[in-house]
């Protein structure tokens, strides 16, 4: 089974210079954790909201004018849309995640394939991911 | 199997009167996503990295002046130490969650149980539990 077939599309995302008050609020209202930092066409980060949380209020960052490029995280594991999904299970084992995101053959986003989506291809993949998985309590 | 076998044991909690940025200081480095909210010896409730996200970084309110009661959930959903592990997961199951808080019989905290520590027995009981639940991408 490939990627494609079960990955979340229709991905928003978020430029790099967008103020962390506002990056929360596009969060909450679309009710994701993560949308991928672009800028042009180019993906230069994932922000999540425990980067909203734990970085931009435990580091006391102003909310009002610090940018997402400042708590995003740059360095992003990746996919393809046409990859088996139990390689795309293997590269969430080998980084201890739950969550890549999926790039077309242009390097463009194509979607985000979590943990949630690979459950419903796969349960004993799913259930190694999440052994593997760093424990977020 | 019982719940004390799996789960992760000396759970850190917080304070209700602590305030917003105290909490998101001490998910940063523990490296969580939650605590139990502990007023004396009594659980009044828990708060995780995305209530800081959506009610304190979205919204506007001083992280220095809010306290965790005012953005904690107060619904905590429990289990006993003593329990059997497929209880437990029928109660995730069942709420759509997947954490509970873990109870000794005199209901003191005594640990987490997540799906994370599930899938370490069954991918099988894990699998189902991620199904359960309601994704956030």
């Amino acid at each position: 089974m490939k990627v494609q077939e079960l990955m979340t599309t229709h991905v928003e995302s978020i430029k790099p210079d967008l103020y962390l008050r506002a990056a929360a609020r596009k969060m909450k209202e679309l009710g994701v954790g993560a949308l991928p930092v672009i800028d042009g066409d180019r993906v230069l980060g994932i922000i999540t909201d425990r980067d909203l949380a734990c970085f931009a209020i435990a580091m006391g960052h102003d909310l009002n004018s610090d940018p997402v490029s400042k708590v995003m995280t740059r360095e992003v594991i990746t996919c393809k849309a046409d990859q088996d999904i139990d390689e795309a299970a293997r590269i969430m084992i080998e980084h201890h995640i739950r969550r890549l995101l999926v790039l077309d053959n242009n390097k463009g986003v194509a979607g985000f394939f979590s943990l949630d989506d690979l459950v419903r291809g796969s349960r004993e993949l799913a259930g190694a991911v999440l052994e593997a998985a760093t424990p977020v309590h | 199997m019982k719940v004390q076998e799996v789960m992760t044991p000396k759970v850190e909690t917080i304070a209700p009167s602590n305030t917003a940025k105290e909490a998101a200081r001490k998910m940063h480095d523990l490296h969580i996503g939650s605590l139990p909210v502990v007023d004396g010896d009594q659980l009044v409730g828990i708060i995780t990295d995305r209530d800081i996200c959506v009610r304190v970084t979205a919204t506007g309110r001083d992280a220095t002046m809010t306290r965790v009661k005012e953005v904690m959930g107060k619904a905590v959903e429990t289990c006993f130490e003593d329990q059997d592990i497929n209880d437990a997961a029928k109660r995730m199951i069942d709420h759509h969650i997947r954490r509970l808080v873990v109870l000794n019989r005199d209901n003191g905290i005594s640990g987490f149980l997540s799906v994370d520590n599930i899938a370490s027995k069954s991918h099988e009981l894990a699998s189902s539990i991620l199904e359960a639940t309601i994704p956030i991408h």
